[in-house]
């Protein structure tokens, strides 16, 4: 366990060092002027001392690996630098925004973990019924579903037509609110975009829950369990459901790294400020440094999400622990 | 009537009919799938008779609802919204079909290479498809398709290179199994190159599985392709469905009742030309692996 463990750490060191060098290398590789491409200014406006002032700031009249090792100092130390757009430090930028893409991804990974299961549990136990198929054919066509367009529906219907709830930002601006009513506002903000990213999580649960119940139905221990006369409610419960449930958590945090991803079309969708929210308006002010800092924070996010999958998983099946 | 139809011999048989109904709800969905992709085919093909008007041109005032003359009514430039929507499957297949044929032939290549290869080139191609599918996805194609730039090639080569990874994996696990077979040992045998064992006994067996993967990667890809047009990194030349949104998203037309019209089509087509792939891939892999 604890050598597979490992095995898997080093995999995602690499990962981690293949994200730094793309960030260092793609600006510095692509047609055009670099200088553009790593500090997101327009150069052309600018005077020729001020370009060789910002040139010696970011490093570029430097040998090549002495600007990559520089890079690997200054990620290694947290040490984000700070937006030439905006004059502010991109840590603070990205501290501030983290928060909120926590609270939508993790808030609809677990709706949409709890709807999967049970549905998928249901549809491997009706195997063949028409409720299976009718399940199956819906999410199959969940899955094509733009998650874009979703968002914009639903802001139209829920949002501007009924007024229920608030169509963008994640407080009220300027927020009155104190105490449990703030929560309550934060929570009216944040349902539409949960929402959203919860039915496109549904589908992936649902049918990773099914497969793994399938595959479970048909083991020889559930046929035992019947044959010594359990009730269907016992089998159900106390041996199909517990058994199928381990691969579907480690589904889960992958789906994490998917919904933290999908996080980017889902805020610009509900103007939500967070992470996802961040990396596209670096991508459209072409304010590149805090492009790449997002994209290294999604980078360790996802990393995290699969080590603790790797540590969960022999804690919820036992027999994980044995190879 | 009913005793006709009982009395054809061989149609019922006892005990046959549940396992029965499960292939053909999946050729059910196929079919259906088949359909959709078929009917999007002839509208791309045949957009300039279809299409009432030139979707590059003004033809009307501004933000006009639903008429006579313009069915979906126009944009926020006053083209005709119809039009756009017509032209628009255009993009979405060809990004679609060109990035999963990218991706096919880089998947099949790097599969059958690490599962007829699997110790050494097999584990580091295989390392290097465990990275791709680690990093995030949306983030990791935003920032290619901002560093590469808005075109539409540029969108095929962003997607193709991003989504080979996962029907690499499968095609690989294939090979691995038949490498060991006996025919494939049998000619090496008897003096066969690695060359002509892949190319006569490997591939024309993972032919089917990789097509499989083919279709699914087109109804992925279609879906990429609108999402990054959506985000405005798309082609700006180019009219397709994501681009119709991001300019409703853009103009808040979703804000305004414009939204069933500007915003409720487009998305419908995208899903539409996505699910015909996602049906048709998934009657193929039933066939293959049946999972119902």
């Amino acid at each position: 366990m604890l050598r597979r463990g490992l095995g898997n750490v080093n995999r995602y060191l690499l990962v981690f060092a293949i994200a730094v060098s793309l960030n260092f290398f793609l600006p510095r590789l692509m047609p055009g002027n670099p200088l553009a491409l790593i500090a997101g200014v327009d150069v052309g406006l600018m005077t020729a001392a001020e370009r060789a002032e910002l040139i010696e700031q970011v490093g570029l009249d430097q040998p090549l690996l002495a600007q990559f090792l520089d890079y690997w100092k200054s990620v290694l130390t947290f040490d984000l630098g700070y937006s030439y757009r905006s004059g502010r430090p991109i840590s603070e930028m990205i501290s501030e925004r983290l928060p909120w893409t926590l609270l939508i991804t993790v808030g609809s990974l677990m709706m949409a973990s709890v709807v999967g299961i049970v549905l998928g549990g249901i549809s491997a136990w009706r195997r063949g019924k028409k409720s299976d198929l009718g399940l199956l054919s819906g999410m199959i066509s969940l899955q094509s579903l733009p998650s874009f367009w979703l968002g914009m529906l639903l802001i139209s219907v829920f949002a501007v037509q009924l007024g229920w709830f608030p169509s963008f930002g994640a407080e009220t601006p300027a927020s009155p609110y104190e105490g449990w009513d703030r929560v309550e506002d934060i929570l009216r903000h944040a349902f539409l975009p949960i929402v959203t990213l919860t039915i496109l999580s549904i589908p992936g649960a649902y049918l990773t829950m099914r497969y793994a119940m399938l595959e479970v139905l048909g083991s020889d221990f559930i046929r035992t369990a019947r044959s010594k006369g359990a009730s269907e409610r016992r089998v159900l419960f106390g041996h199909v459901a517990r058994n199928a449930i381990a691969p579907v958590l480690t589904f889960l945090a992958i789906r994490f790294a998917f919904a933290f991803g999908g996080s980017v079309i889902i805020e610009t969708v509900f103007s939500y400020p967070g992470l996802g929210r961040l990396i596209f308006e670096s991508v459209s002010g072409r304010d590149y440094p805090v492009m790449q800092a997002a994209f290294l924070v999604f980078t360790v996010a996802v990393l995290v999400a699969n080590l603790f999958a790797d540590m969960m998983y022999p804690i919820i099946d036992p027999r994980m622990r044995v190879r | 009537m009913t005793a006709d139809s009982s009395a054809l011999p061989g149609d019922v048989r006892p005990g046959g009919r549940r396992k029965r109904r499960l292939p053909t709800l999946a050729n059910r969905l196929g079919i259906l799938g088949g359909v959709m992709v078929a009917s999007l085919v002839f509208m791309a093909i045949f957009a300039p008779w279809l299409a009432p008007y030139d979707p590059t041109e003004r033809v009307g005032l501004p933000f006009q609802p639903p008429s006579s003359e313009h069915w979906l009514g126009t944009n926020d430039v006053g083209q005709d919204l119809l039009s756009e929507l017509i032209y628009g499957s255009r993009v979405s297949l060809t990004v679609g079909i060109v990035a999963a044929v990218v991706a096919l032939i880089l998947g099949t290549t790097v599969g059958v290479l690490a599962g007829y290869y699997p110790k050494r080139l097999g584990r580091i191609l295989m390392q290097s498809v465990d990275v791709i599918l680690i990093l995030p996805f949306l983030p990791l194609l935003i920032v290619l398709a901002a560093y590469l730039g808005r075109s539409l090639l540029n969108t095929i080569i962003v997607i193709g290179i991003l989504i080979w990874a996962a029907p690499s994996r499968i095609i690989r696990s294939q090979v691995l199994s038949l490498r060991s077979r006996e025919y494939v040992l049998a000619s090496k045998t008897m003096g066969a190159s690695d060359r002509w064992a892949i190319v006569r006994h490997v591939l024309p067996r993972t032919a089917l599985l990789a097509t499989g993967s083919f279709v699914r990667a087109v109804s992925t890809a279609i879906l990429i392709e609108a999402a990054l047009s959506f985000l405005g990194l798309g082609d700006p030349l180019q009219k397709s469905w994501g681009s119709i949104l991001f300019w409703a998203q853009a103009r808040g037309a979703f804000l305004t009742p414009a939204w069933k019209w500007w915003v409720l089509p487009p998305g419908l087509m995208i899903m539409l030309a996505s699910l015909g792939f996602a049906l048709i891939a998934f009657a193929m892999e039933e066939r293959i692996n049946p999972r119902l």
